[in-house]
């Protein structure tokens, strides 16, 4: 058994590599098939399409300014006629800055997730193919990435960048390249010791042709699914960075900005400054469950 | 295994000079001036001019990246420009405070963690499973910087039963074993163990039940070994795979407490680095980073170590 | 609300009776959670802003002017400290003699005389001096501008130059403060041994310092002024950056007095039997304004009508009452106040119509870009208070933005002129740092003189006015205390009527405490005094 350190696995979900089976045909439709027959997957699923798509759209929703304050209205209770969920230490509608800081929260967490998974993905994947020092580089430099506790390399990186929504999120996929590069690195080894490659390859099929239609398929579901897990690590980094006042800058919102500045209020109206810490909660375990659904439906072994 | 240990130690070398680069030239990615951080908003021209020379900032990077690492590797990190104090002294300090926060979270979060995720795997209902998966889902979930706070308001404020800040009573200095002392402590370790109980409870539960499965177990039990002992021989597989994932809880811990720090006033790492940040003290940010990055190096050597010694046949790089 | 200093103050003068009557008794011991990050500089000029200056500058240590702080109802003025008199030479006022306070020790015993002056000075004066401390001069030097020379006349004697007649000089000096040469030879002439074990004059000495953790000081029995040997055994200061953490902390009862309690959680505070301690003192939060051609602010009725459009008794409540409405840079009642005819109240109307007469319109807006800080000392709550007040200006017609930065940021950012090149690619008009206005050099020269342009001093605007110039000059250069004052208020009467900066509010330096806290006096001053305090 071949275990993997990924330090970054603040989740503890990383797909170890272990018993990596061939894509079989049919096989993205059993996978669907029993996504379809995973009832908490599913509603994960729901909630999360209901939050992404509320935060999308949330211009067209007709709701309040979540910008216009007002001192005559500040922390008003849950259930106050016309603010539904209270108001904000500024008299701001909290429902609306719910739905609203839904926006930068999720592009907080996704983005920095995508984009190292196209960076260190693909670092992992040539690495993995090309074995030999170019996997040997690669590695290195992942490994000095390694040396640094996920959340002191965020801090430390958007400490010294300075607050602000690009530095945190630069900080962030610099942060999550090599946890993914590593993953992706080892499973693409293992797929490249399978037969069809061998065989791909002595029918004279160049390197990109493989990758692309014998690796790709392959490896792609565990890296999917791993990223997906990290999704909720990236959420939770943000909105901490957003309380340390090195993350989003006021008054734009976002949950953990709104956490650290409703602080206060938590002696006048608790249930309202607990409300941005509800949201990061029910976003995050719904990753998390979706992320578990997807490992168990794409039989990934963890 | 010496020798296993010496080569991986080796190999350490070129991503520890990775590392030091790294950490020169993150405090230099930064907009601003160091030098702003030390003199107050009406100081004139010249005086910040005179600053600038007296710490060096006027050579050009790559002389004061070789000027740091000369004296670095002396072990000498350089002054504080917010205090004047030597950085070493001021890491050492905060250094053991947040290890001690750290081994009592992981402590924690371990025994509980093995606990709750062998009771799972064992568990002959679902509810049980369902259970346990739960509350290691809240653990990975919870944002524990805000659970801090909570926890504050319950146990101080209301209910007047624990400190909400501090190291200790305002009367000792350094860290104790004593009563005082441990009060001091529950909030911020229950607050810090939050995640890497959810993380270790997964695992113990996967891998155990993984063991389960397997067809030693059912070969133990047709040679009539009782539940105990067969027990005993699943932790015992069971704990490489734990193990490794506790070290890196452990580490990660260190690095990451600095939410928790900054919320209960923990006098250590992470609240140095903080105070850091914001004074833009280059030299202590620098510190920090460093120490803290080269232990997290050594505490991921040693587990590899220690895990090839339980199961040689892990072997690595 | 106010209950407890009027309480206090029969208290504190019944305790001085006692402690000139009696040997010094058990009375306690002080615990405060400070606003800083860190222990402020101990070794003789604290950083971290006046708060430094507050808890280890005129407790540990004297300068040759102290504050009498022992008044809550008038301003707080300067009084003698370790010099017992000082004056202008007769017909050349550039010259000062001050006579110094015999008899005074410091901490470790060694004396105090001429010698310790010239030595301190040279600390921060004289880069070619052995105990040079460039750290010690930055908190400093922007404090004495005018102070170019000094020499001892005899044992008890020194005499002091300016660059320029400054009837006002003896201010400046209230922020210099004297270390002991003898206790930085024991330390190994090392300053940064000295701050662990420093040693100073002041009615506090120091017991232990903790860096990040605490601040240990003690009654200094043999303090110079007998009326002022503390009450308090201990007192004890703990950095609590956190509002939050203070705010628990006190409630817990780990601290029995905290800085700046966070407005909302003055309620919880009070319930928990806490008292909350106000007081106006010499605080400025406004708008300082661009001056350069091409700024809407050039235009006098552009500055009237942000004057007007701000709705200050909103302010308020967002702040739990904690500010006072600005009617100027000084609040009404302060002596410089004077009567200035420009009455700035909220009035949107008013404000709307004096947009329209300079010539804007919904499509044509008055752009402006004020650089504000997320924290800072004295900056209150800058981020929820910026934006109520860019609220109230787009309301009228204005087209308000922000350029955000951290404290440190803004500091640096304000030591170019709007005409730098950090102001220019931010692209801003205005500057949002709140400034204390003590004394009538960093009230008005420093931020209204043409002259004091940065890094000069910290006319950030470029405005330029000869009359104000002159008004001002005038002030400094009149020896009649009098006249001074009423000067001072010309001065002040003028920038008012022509708006020069936006007049927000005046911080009230509220501070919770515990009922145990007996005997304090919160002074109308940014420092205050802790020695009549006790602790029941």
């Amino acid at each position: 058994m071949a275990i993997q350190s990924p330090s970054l696995d603040i989740a503890g979900t990383a797909p170890l590599g272990a018993a990596l089976t061939p894509v079989s045909r049919g096989y993205w439709q059993s996978v669907r098939r029993r996504l379809g027959r995973d009832p908490v997957t599913l509603i994960c699923g729901a909630v999360l399409l209901l939050i992404v798509t509320s935060a999308v759209f949330a211009p067209l929703l007709g709701l309040a300014d979540p910008y216009k304050t007002s001192m005559i209205r500040r922390l008003y209770p849950l259930g106050s006629p016309n603010f539904l969920l209270g108001t904000d230490e500024l008299g701001r509608d909290m429902f609306s800055r719910l739905i609203y800081g839904g926006r930068l929260s999720l592009f907080m967490g996704v983005t920095p997730v995508a984009c190292a998974l196209l960076i260190g993905g693909s670092l992992g994947i040539a690495a993995g193919f090309s074995g030999g020092w170019v996997n040997m580089m690669i590695m290195r430099i992942m490994d000095v990435f390694y040396a640094f506790p996920s959340v002191l390399l965020a801090i430390s990186l958007s400490g010294a960048m300075g607050a602000g929504a690009e530095n945190t999120l630069l900080a962030l996929t610099l942060v999550f390249i090599p946890p993914i590069c590593r993953v992706s690195e080892s499973v693409t080894t293992q797929v490249r010791g399978f037969d069809f490659v061998d065989a791909a390859r002595a029918s004279g099929a160049g390197a990109l042709t493989i990758v692309r239609v014998h690796v790709l398929g392959n490896v792609l579901g565990p890296i999917l699914v791993y990223a997906t897990s990290l999704i909720s690590v990236a959420i939770i980094l943000a909105a901490g960075l957003s309380f340390l006042g090195l993350g989003v800058k006021p008054p734009e919102p976002e949950w953990g900005l709104m956490l650290n500045t409703l602080r206060q209020a938590i002696y006048v109206n608790p249930v309202l400054a607990a409300l941005p810490g509800v949201m990061i909660f029910i976003t995050s375990i719904c990753f998390n469950l979706m992320s578990d659904g997807l490992r168990a439906a794409m039989d990934v072994k963890a | 295994m010496l020798l296993y240990a010496l080569r991986r130690l080796i190999y350490l070398v070129p991503v520890a000079f990775g590392v030091s680069l790294l950490v020169f030239a993150l405090v230099h990615l930064a907009p601003g001036d160091p030098i702003s951080a030390i003199v107050p908003p009406d100081a004139p021209q010249e005086v910040v001019d005179k600053l600038k020379e007296y710490y060096g900032f006027d050579k050009p990077l790559p002389v004061q990246y070789l000027r740091w690492l000369a004296v670095t590797l002396t072990g000498d990190f350089g002054t504080s420009i917010g205090t004047g104090r030597p950085v070493a002294t001021e890491v050492a300090s905060a250094f053991g405070n947040t290890i001690i926060l750290a081994i009592s979270a992981t402590t924690l979060a371990f025994s509980l963690a093995i606990f709750l995720g062998t009771a799972a795997a064992y568990a002959k209902t679902r509810i049980v499973d369902r259970l346990v998966t739960l509350i290691s889902l809240v653990g990975v979930s919870v944002p524990h910087f805000w659970l801090a706070i909570v926890l504050v308001i319950i146990f101080s404020v209301e209910l007047g039963m624990l400190p909400p800040m501090g190291l200790g009573p305002e009367n000792a200095t350094g860290w104790r074993l004593d009563w005082p002392h441990i009060q001091h402590m529950i909030l911020p370790t229950i607050a810090l163990s939050v995640i890497p109980l959810g993380v270790m409870t997964r695992t113990v539960r996967a891998t155990i039940k993984d063991i389960l499965n397997a067809e030693f177990v059912t070969a133990l039990q047709a040679k009539g070994m009782n539940d105990r002992q067969i027990l005993f021989h699943v932790l015992k597989n069971a704990a490489p795979t734990c193990l490794a994932v506790m070290g890196l809880q452990a580490g990660n811990l260190i690095g990451g407490s600095i939410l928790i720090e900054t919320v209960f006033a923990w006098p250590g790492t992470g609240f140095l680095l903080n105070s850091a940040i914001f004074r833009r003290d280059l030299p202590i940010l620098q510190g920090t980073t460093l120490v803290l990055a080269f232990f997290f190096m050594m505490l991921n050597l040693t587990v590899d170590v220690i895990q090839t010694m339980v199961d040689p046949r892990i072997k690595r790089g | 609300m106010f209950k407890p200093i009027s309480v206090a103050v029969a208290a504190a003068g019944l305790a001085v009776f006692a402690a000139s009557a009696m040997p010094a008794f058990s009375q306690g011991t002080l615990r405060i959670g400070m606003t800083a990050a860190d222990i402020p500089l101990t070794t003789g000029q604290p950083d971290q802003g006046f708060e430094g200056f507050r808890f280890a500058g005129y407790t540990i240590y004297d300068a040759l002017v102290n504050w009498d702080l022992s008044k809550a109802d008038t301003i707080a003025d300067i009084r003698p400290g370790l010099a017992t008199e000082w004056a202008p030479v007769e017909g050349d006022p550039k010259r000062w003699v001050f006579k110094l306070r015999q008899g005074v020790t410091f901490h470790d015993g060694s004396a105090f005389d001429a010698d310790v002056v010239i030595w301190n000075l040279d600390k921060v004066l004289n880069d070619k001096s052995p105990q040079f401390d460039p750290k010690q001069l930055a908190q400093v030097r922007a404090r004495i501008p005018t102070l170019v020379s000094y020499r001892a006349i005899d044992k008890y004697t020194i005499e002091l130059t300016t660059k320029v007649v400054n009837s006002l000089f003896p201010y400046d000096m209230s922020y210099v403060f004297f270390s002991s040469p003898t206790n930085w030879e024991k330390q190994a002439k090392d300053w940064n041994k000295v701050a662990l074990q420093p040693s100073g004059t002041g009615p506090f000495k120091v017991d232990r310092v903790v860096p990040r953790e605490r601040l240990e000081l003690s009654r200094f029995a043999d303090y110079w002024d007998k009326a002022r040997v503390p009450k308090l055994d201990k007192v004890l200061l703990f950095p609590m950056p956190e509002a939050a953490t203070r705010t628990a902390a006190l409630l817990a009862g780990q601290v029995d007095w905290i800085e700046v309690p966070a407005p909302d959680a003055i309620p919880r505070l009070k319930q928990g039997g806490m008292a909350i301690v106000t007081n106006k003192y010499p605080h400025n939060w406004a708008y300082q304004p661009s001056m350069v051609e091409g700024s809407p602010w050039t235009d006098i009725r552009v500055r009237k009508a942000a004057n007007l459009a701000i709705d200050r008794a909103g302010l308020k409540k967002l702040l739990g009452d904690m500010m006072i409405e600005s009617k100027g840079a000084v609040y009404p009642g302060h002596p410089w106040f004077g009567s200035p005819s420009f009455d700035i109240k909220y009035d949107p109307e008013a404000a709307k119509k004096l947009l329209a007469e300079a010539g804007y319109s919904a499509t044509k807006k008055p752009k402006i870009k004020i650089a504000i800080s997320t924290s800072g000392s004295g900056q209150m709550l800058p981020l929820p208070m910026n934006e109520y007040v860019q609220e109230n200006l787009n309301a009228v017609g204005f087209d308000a933005s922000f350029e955000v930065m951290e404290w440190n940021a803004l500091v640096t950012f304000g030591f170019q002129p709007v005409t730098g090149d950090a102001s220019k690619k931010a692209g801003t008009n205005g500057i949002n740092i709140s400034r204390a206005t003590v004394d009538p050099y960093s009230a008005f020269m420093r931020l209204y003189h043409s002259e004091y342009v940065p890094p000069k001093g910290a006319n950030w605007g470029l405005l330029k006015d000869a009359k104000l110039d002159e008004l001002i000059d005038k002030a400094h250069t009149s020896f009649d205390r009098a006249a001074q004052t009423k000067a001072l208020a010309d001065v002040h009467s003028y920038i008012v009527d022509q708006a020069y900066w936006v007049y927000i509010a005046h911080d009230l330096n509220p501070r919770a405490m515990s009922p145990k806290v007996k005997g304090f006096v919160q002074a109308q001053s940014w420092f205050q005094d802790l020695t009549p305090i006790t602790m029941q």
